[in-house]
């Protein structure tokens, strides 16, 4: 057992660190009223910068996972910073470039996934459709093999990076097989639609992306999967990414309701020498250390191997979704009229919190996920 | 970061809960309502080797690191093994015991650590006062200096395994401040020392197999010899015992929540309503994941605290109380969540989930308060 980062791991937070300046600090505080034009600009920079610290190679695929603890300690450090920024660089390397690095192995795969690697590209992955479109479970979005092409055609709900991505891996349906294509917006047949309008991460591109008949070439198609390992690795990489996001949230709010309470005075004395209002930190402070320390855990699982590490995953995602919205609710209490005020820091982290708890595995089915593990341990 | 244990810790768990179902669960249930310590798994516990693990073998001890004990005190919480007799060794080994090893001097060490290691002796603590909980620098009970004795004067309250014991660490003030952290002192208390007597036996909610009581010291004279440590260090050696009690004290609560997981999804497969198991039911599902996500969430809190202890760190007081918070209160909801997953049965003696909803009540009380706790974190933070 070993609870501090090695040297190496130690490294790429501190380079992470470096990079996320004051100044920085400053235009990611932004990024929630930023427009499209702006949201690219200002992501390709970061991620340009990210690429000159190894930030964006470093575990993608099941292959690599090994490698995930040395990557943990630097994204946590860019998730204190901004959800927003995490989500889209995550959802562009470990996301997209995992799943190319992992499963795709045509040479035309291997040159995006150098420029993901190289920062020089905004990616996402379109997995969910929307309710109406599916009369059972399953995906509806499917590809017809048309000589060396692919006929793509369906409609993806809530892609992240779409408006901004120059790369889309769609996952759908080919030959009964699930498949992702790759698909260059905005490509004949592909729209993005409108950007999504949302409680939060509002610097976050989210929208629709509809598929007409969109000729996908051969060489950029992954798949057909022969088993759920490429699902099943997307589904547990989002989970984790998401519960690093919402650990970031509690830390972030934490910092800040602790700097309003010791800067700000209410009835003749500073705020943080009220009981009720330094117990609220002691707990939130527990939610964040506890949270940070279980996703730490689960992505040591993963990266090991463990046969366990999906429901110590599920597990993380949960609690930490769940503390980050208990911590911001606590948080913006501490701040009081202050927290509620639009574009404080604390207000954002409580819009943001709710997502963790919907995106990826939602909290309901991470908890029958658990339970349905835990039953077949202990089958009567 | 590396969260493994190591192959001997993990096969040393699975022998600790493979002989604690064995040897002590099937006595639990009976000794819990009777409120008795059980003697018998007692003596069990020592022959195992459970009672003195982070000794040196040559003074009777199993020579482990911290990691090992605490894991050892994990297993036994899995298996199943009552909060009550869990609280008697964590008061015996980690916080009598070990102050003797950590700060006696040889001839004291020789003299109580293998009788405690084997279990033939048994050690309680004496620190808190009626007047001096979770206030400990506020403590009054006095020890004077009489020639080649010391007298001590006071009354020790909620003491594990008072009745039982037969060593005790005792703390008085031997300065001249009424009130304060100087002036405090650790003392050796033999049973049967004149002036020495153990009062009321507390009727407890739970950890009932473990007794607690007063103690008593009225004019208690004891040897000169029998001071522990340095005269005026009693708080420092206190404090160096939340160590243990935010590891290997705490372990057993996260085990056990092991223990309740395994006990939940047997009954839910095996517990039928409206026609199916009630496994079958959502919102059964989601309590029992949520009994797991409590105990994948603390486990690595308490290894935590033991790994810094094996590095040879000083405790860091924030990382200990978020331990001890979060065991404390956040395992509240999933054990009360198993009991009613059980239904009117969760509520019977005959189901044991009642006696462990009953124990874990302590873990938010004891060894300093949740309210404490926080106070704590947020003076550190």
């Amino acid at each position: 057992m070993y609870f501090d980062w090695t040297a190496e791991e130690l490294a790429l937070k501190q380079s992470v660190a470096a990079l996320l300046t004051q100044d920085a600090a400053t235009e990611l505080g932004l990024l929630d009223e930023a427009e499209l034009w702006q949201l690219k600009r200002i992501t390709s920079r970061y991620l340009k910068a990210l690429s000159g610290l190894g930030y964006l190679e470093i575990a993608l695929g099941p292959a690599e996972r090994g490698q995930l603890m040395r990557l943990i300690a630097g994204q946590e450090e860019l998730a204190k910073a901004s959800g927003s920024l995490f989500l889209a660089t995550e959802t562009t390397a470990r996301i997209f470039g995992g799943l190319l690095a992992g499963f795709g192995d045509r040479s035309r795969i291997g040159d995006i996934l150098e420029a993901v690697t190289h920062g020089e590209v905004i990616a996402g992955v379109a997995v969910t459709e929307s309710e109406e479109d599916a009369a059972e479970p399953g995906l509806t979005t499917a590809g017809v093999r048309d000589g060396k092409e692919w006929v793509v055609s369906g409609r993806k709900d809530y892609v992240t990076n779409a408006p901004i991505a120059d790369w889309i891996a769609v996952v759908g349906i080919a030959e009964g097989r699930p498949a992702a294509f790759l698909v260059e917006p905005p490509q004949a047949g592909a729209t993005v639609g409108p950007r999504m309008r949302t409680l939060g991460f509002n610097g976050l591109a989210v929208a629709r992306l509809e598929l007409d008949s969109v000729r996908v070439p051969n060489d950029l198609v992954i798949g057909p999967f022969a088993d759920e390992a490429a699902l099943e690795y997307l589904g547990a990489m989002q989970d984790l990414i998401l519960a690093l996001a919402a650990v970031g949230l509690q830390f972030r709010t934490t910092a800040e309701a602790k700097r309003h309470a010791l800067t700000h005075r209410r009835d003749g004395k500073d705020v943080f020498r009220y009981q009720e209002v330094r117990f609220k930190l002691a707990e939130m402070l527990t939610w964040a250390q506890t949270s940070q320390l279980l996703t730490f855990r689960a992505a040591w699982l993963y990266a090991t191997g463990d046969p366990e590490a999906r429901t110590v995953i599920h597990c993380a995602k949960v609690f930490c979704a769940e503390g980050a919205e208990q911590v911001t609710s606590m948080g913006m209490q501490v701040l009081a009229g202050r927290g509620y005020l639009s574009g404080n820091p604390v207000e954002q982290a409580y819009r943001d919190a709710k997502l963790t708890g919907i995106a990826g595995t939602t909290s309901e089915r991470a908890r029958m996920a658990i339970a349905g593990d835990l039953l077949k341990r202990y089958q009567v | 970061m590396d969260f493994s244990l190591t192959e001997e810790q993990l096969m040393f768990k699975e022998q600790v809960i493979k002989f604690a179902r064995k040897e002590i669960v099937p006595r639990v249930q009976e000794h819990d309502l009777r409120s008795e310590f059980d003697f018998e798994s007692w003596r069990k516990l020592g022959e195992f080797g459970l009672l003195g693990l982070h000794f040196p073998e040559e003074l009777g001890g199993g020579g482990s690191d911290v990691m090992t004990a605490v894991v050892a005190s994990e297993a036994l919480g899995e298996a199943g093994v009552d909060g009550g007799l869990t609280l008697s060794l964590g008061a015996h080994t980690y916080l009598c015991a070990d102050t003797i090893f950590a700060h006696g001097t040889d001839e004291q060490r020789k003299r109580y650590i293998p009788k405690l290691a084997s279990g033939e002796w048994i050690g309680c603590m004496g620190l808190t006062e009626p007047g001096a909980g979770s206030d400990v620098a506020s403590l009054r009970t006095r020890a004077m200096r009489q020639g080649d004795s010391w007298v001590l004067n006071g009354t020790k309250m909620f003491i594990t395994n008072g009745p039982i014991a037969d060593v005790a660490v005792v703390y008085a003030r031997t300065g001249q401040s009424a009130a304060g952290q100087e002036g405090i002192s650790a003392f050796i208390v033999e049973k049967g020392t004149p002036g020495f007597a153990v009062g009321r036996k507390l009727v407890k909610m739970g950890v009932r197999t473990s007794p607690t009581s007063e103690l008593i010291f009225e004019d208690c004279v004891i040897p000169v010899e029998n001071l522990l440590g340095q005269e005026g260090a009693g708080f420092f050696m206190a404090m160096r015992t939340v160590e243990w009690d935010r590891s290997a004290l705490l372990a057993p609560f996260v085990g056990g929540l092991g223990y309740i997981i395994e006990r939940c999804c047997r009954y839910a497969q095996e517990r039928h309503q409206f026609g199916r198991p009630i496994a079958s039911f959502q919102a059964i599902r989601h309590k029992i994941a949520d009994v797991k996500i409590c105990q994948e969430a603390a486990r690595s809190l308490i290894y935590r605290i033991a790994w810094c202890k094996d590095q040879g760190r000083p405790l860091n007081h924030l990382e200990a109380a978020v331990a001890k918070l979060f065991v404390g209160d956040w395992s509240l909801k999933p054990m009360n969540d198993a009991m009613v997953l059980f239904g009117g049965y969760g509520y019977c003696h005959e189901y044991d989930v009642e006696r462990i909803f009953r124990d874990s009540r302590i873990a938010p009380i004891g060894g300093g308060t949740s309210d404490i706790q926080k106070v704590l974190i947020s003076r550190l933070m």
